[in-house]
């Protein structure tokens, strides 16, 4: 029987369960790491170190998780704060690691050369848009739960990821079938 | 003039072009990082016990008259029948196994799971 995010969540809280929590990380690790290196146009450390930050913060607040949205919702938030206070810190991020980030991708599934047309196109989108797409396209959020995450209104993220949808569609048009 | 990549193709892409990212020790990096429990040591919470566990027992001997009760109850559990300290004893370990396993569910998350178990 597996246990929900809840359940484990329940043990952390009551027994100060560290297995609990290993097993959220586990759970968990892929699509943070993914979100945070989409956020830091893959620079592979920097993502890794943030999403450290990021789930030694969730252990250290997980009181003050009340459930009302999903676990993954709330473990984005915090993600997009380290990213945020970090960004702030650095002003400019930097550091492209282009080859262990093609050496990572799955080459069976999508074709090489639009998965770097699209991966290229998609670190050249403004922070705000990018965030938005990587959130609701690639995560799976809905809209709402993007602006719950992000802090912003619901209309922004929806012109957010309008925009940024029509900016990839257009840099990827010559992908497009005939 | 070519088209554009309709909305449902671009979302799979961008879901796709994202593979797993395998955990590689990462997990073991964060559970490293974790503060440790602020706790006390375990032989300080058992040397508190042993002390309250042993002052309470002197207390104890000197509210029962410097043991005469023990000493009458022994005196009268002499005359019992042999049968019935055997009922007596094995009643006793009942009750204490019955807390030991208490005590071993809630402190075994495996065993809790197994208790939640529907059939």
């Amino acid at each position: 029987m597996e246990l929900t995010d809840a359940d484990l969540i329940a043990r952390v809280l009551a027994d100060d369960d560290q297995h609990a929590f290993g097993e959220l990380v586990r759970r968990h690790q892929s699509s943070v790491r993914g979100l945070l290196r989409q956020l830091t146009r893959t620079d592979i450390a920097l993502a890794d170190d943030l999403a450290q930050e990021t789930f030694l913060r969730v252990y250290k607040n997980l009181g003050s998780f009340r459930g009302e949205a999903q676990f993954s919702t709330w473990l984005y938030r915090i993600a997009y704060n380290c990213f945020r206070e970090d960004a702030r810190k650095r002003k400019e991020l930097v550091g492209v690691d282009e080859e262990q980030w093609q050496a990572e991708q799955d080459p069976h599934t999508v074709d090489p050369g639009l998965r770097h047309d699209l991966m290229h196109a998609l670190s050249l989108l403004p922070l705000h848009e990018r965030t938005a797409i990587v959130l609701c396209c690639q995560n799976g959020l809905s809209h709402d739960e993007a602006a719950r995450v992000l802090e912003i209104p619901l209309g922004t993220v929806k012109t957010n990821v309008l925009r940024g949808r029509e900016k990839l569609k257009r840099t990827l048009a010559a992908w497009a079938p005939n | 003039m070519k088209g554009m990549i309709d909305d449902e193709t671009l979302d799979r892409q961008l879901r796709e072009a994202v593979p797993y990212i395998d955990d590689d020790g990462f997990t073991a990096r964060v559970m490293a990082g974790l503060p440790a429990a602020p706790r006390e040591p375990r032989w300080l919470r058992a040397m508190v016990l042993f002390g309250l566990a042993l002052l309470g027992c002197g207390v104890a001997y000197l509210l029962s008259g410097g043991g005469r009760i023990v000493r009458e109850g022994v005196i009268q559990m002499a005359d019992f029948p042999i049968w019935l300290l055997l009922v007596f004893a094995f009643g006793c370990g009942l009750v204490v196994g019955a807390f030991a396993v208490i005590f071993a569910i809630r402190r075994t998350p495996e065993v809790r799971d197994l208790t939640r178990l529907e059939f």
